[in-house]
């Protein structure tokens, strides 16, 4: 009997012990995912040209002239909302000497013969979407001011356009 | 003797599993957490409230309190091992003791949280967060893996 009660004990220790010993934890995990879009590539593919200016003659090169208009390229996700901006020099310069650059002009479309292109002002931006293969193409254009005795020379600046998502 | 043996022999072999049929805790990962198309540049958030995307474990254990605690990952990991990074704010995790998404106690995910558990013994975690790519994230799947670990409290 007494070694009955003793055997008790030890079994109610070890039930005791192993509930202690159980470890009351657990976890789990879930994964996430995520899917990256294709980035933005943009592409100065060709430069605005003025040509040859004379002093205290204008000169304008328009957003839809496909030889002498800045274009940019741009590619990304397919048929995916971008924002265009830009930064616009207000002067060209050559050495020490500048020119004024205003009145600038812009036209975005979706095929590079600007077929179904849509006009906008470069310095308030735009918004658009990417073609259905990811491509859209900018044009800017812009009216060069030199003055009567503006000193010979060769006058650049640089236009530089942003697009993001 | 011999017959003493047999019995704490026996009480060896039962007294753990026992126990373990008394109180155990069961953890279920249900839901991962869906950033779906993620734009280079643009950061995607996935609230724990959304019943699509947020991740989602159910918890099973002995009614009283638990405590949660979570490894959170701090990147993604995509094509050719590309990073991206993921973060959780203040209130990105949630709990329910319904177990209903509409019915949560937010929480700050990197931080242990104390709930408790209903008579049931039932509840459930949501979690969301904040992918951030950068604006050259190079495209294709990424992923990362949430644990939660539950503890039951004395």
């Amino acid at each position: 009997m007494r070694s009955i009660t003793k055997l008790s004990l030890v079994v109610a220790a070890l039930v005791l012990t192993g509930t202690t010993i159980q470890a009351q934890s657990n976890n789990a995990s879930v994964t996430a995912t995520a899917s990256v879009q294709t980035p933005i590539n943009v592409l100065g593919a060709q430069q605005l040209s003025f040509g040859n200016v004379f002093p205290g003659v204008n000169k304008t090169v328009n957003a839809t002239d496909l030889t002498n208009g800045g274009r940019f390229d741009v590619s990304g996700q397919a048929s995916t909302p971008v924002t265009l901006s830009f930064t616009l020099p207000a002067t060209l310069s050559s050495g020490g000497n500048t020119m004024p650059i205003v009145s600038y002009t812009g036209v975005h479309a979706l095929l590079a013969t600007q077929v179904g292109g849509v006009a906008f002002s470069p310095a308030a931006g735009a918004t658009s979407t990417l073609s259905g293969t990811g491509a859209m193409f900018v044009w800017v254009g812009a009216q060069v001011q030199p003055a009567t005795n503006q000193v010979a020379g060769v006058y650049t600046g640089s236009i530089v356009m942003t697009v993001v998502y | 003797m011999k017959r003493q043996s047999w019995i704490v022999t026996l009480a060896l072999v039962l007294g753990v599993p026992l126990a373990a049929q008394g109180k155990p805790v069961t953890v279920t990962g249900i839901r991962g957490v869906t950033f779906g198309a993620v734009l280079p540049g643009v950061p995607r958030v996935v609230l724990r409230t959304d019943p699509a995307n947020s991740g989602q474990f159910d918890i099973k254990a002995p009614k009283g309190n638990v405590l949660l605690a979570f490894l959170l990952p701090l990147t993604m990991t995509g094509p050719a091992g590309a990073l991206m990074p993921l973060t959780f704010g203040a209130s990105d995790a949630g709990y329910s003791q319904t177990q209903s998404i509409g019915s949560q106690v937010g929480f700050d995910p990197k931080q242990p949280f104390t709930a408790v558990l209903p008579n049931n013994g039932r509840a459930s975690v949501f979690v969301g967060g904040t992918a951030n790519p950068a604006t050259n994230q190079r495209a294709g799947a990424y992923t990362a893996t949430i644990i939660l670990n539950v503890t039951v409290l004395p």
